[in-house]
């Protein structure tokens, strides 16, 4: 028989273990959508240095794009697990996120350099803070971006849109990537 | 009082079915995984967990994703039942004989 402190000792190596495992699924789902997320906003920065007078329809259809793509990647990962984790109140609550960004460019007047950079911080500021109960991961992938994206923003000049490609959209891929390591 | 399982109980085993029984039922990880989530090496978490397969703990299962062989290892109906009497166990220790 054990005594009560080596129960307690138990107990908190199951707490533990129980805590990484959830850590590590979601990882696994929120490492797929960083990728896929990262490919589009590469893509799509590419396209609007490219040809910038569509800048506007390019955003609208990788936003698009990115949504039904989040649940392929979700319905993918629950026929593999057996774990739901895009539901309706994920969607709810990209689309509230979403609805206040929105909201705070109207108000904000922002010209496209300003948008690009806003749209950025603001889906890291949402990685930074999920990332303080999730997982540390999610905090240096959202102080990383968001630092270098400010950065591009003060100096990358012309060059901003390539910048924010390699910084956002690669940032993004890297970051997945290195989340599926962790 | 009722006594610990004695399969559960090692440390090793006890996270392996710790890390299993943190998983809906019915789904299982895969051997790397479960080699990083309980920090065992190869050869110790291949001999706990054909312990635990043994008793009817978990199930294994191999197969081949493309040409690599994996192998899944699930926690049974059986192994989470006593995996929960033995959390229970290890509560009414403690509340028995609560530490000074």
């Amino acid at each position: 028989m054990i005594d009560s402190q080596q129960a307690s000792e138990a107990l908190a190596d199951i707490d533990d273990i129980a805590r990484r495992v959830r850590q590590s699924r979601i990882y696994n789902l929120a490492s797929l959508l960083m990728i896929l997320w990262g490919a589009l906003v590469f893509a799509a920065n590419v396209a609007a240095f490219a040809l910038p007078r569509y800048a506007g329809y390019i955003w609208i259809a990788v936003n698009v794009v990115g949504i039904v793509g989040s649940f392929v990647v979700s319905a993918f990962t629950h026929s593999r697990t057996g774990v739901r984790t895009f539901d309706l109140r994920t969607l709810m609550a990209f689309l509230l996120f979403f609805a206040f960004g929105l909201v705070t460019c109207v108000l904000a007047h922002f010209g496209p350099r300003e948008l690009s950079v806003f749209w950025a911080i603001y889906f890291m500021l949402f990685y930074t803070i999920a990332g303080l109960w999730v997982g540390f991961a999610f905090v240096v992938i959202g102080v990383g971006i968001s630092a270098l994206t400010l950065i591009g923003y003060f100096l990358a000049g012309n060059w901003f849109e390539p910048w924010m490609a390699v910084v956002n959209g690669g940032g993004l891929i890297l970051g997945g990537l290195w989340m599926r390591r962790v | 009082m009722a006594e610990l399982d004695d399969i559960i109980h090692q440390p090793l085993r006890l996270r392996i079915m710790a890390a299993l029984n943190a998983l809906p039922s019915g789904t299982g990880l895969d051997f790397p995984r479960l080699k990083k989530l309980t920090g065992a090496t190869d050869g110790n978490l291949g001999a706990h967990i054909e312990t635990l397969s043994k008793a009817g703990y978990v199930a294994v299962e191999k197969a081949f994703v493309g040409k690599k062989p994996q192998t899944t290892v699930t926690a049974t109906a059986v192994g989470r039942g006593a995996f929960a009497r033995h959390v229970a166990m290890l509560q009414e220790i403690i509340a028995a004989r609560p530490s000074e």
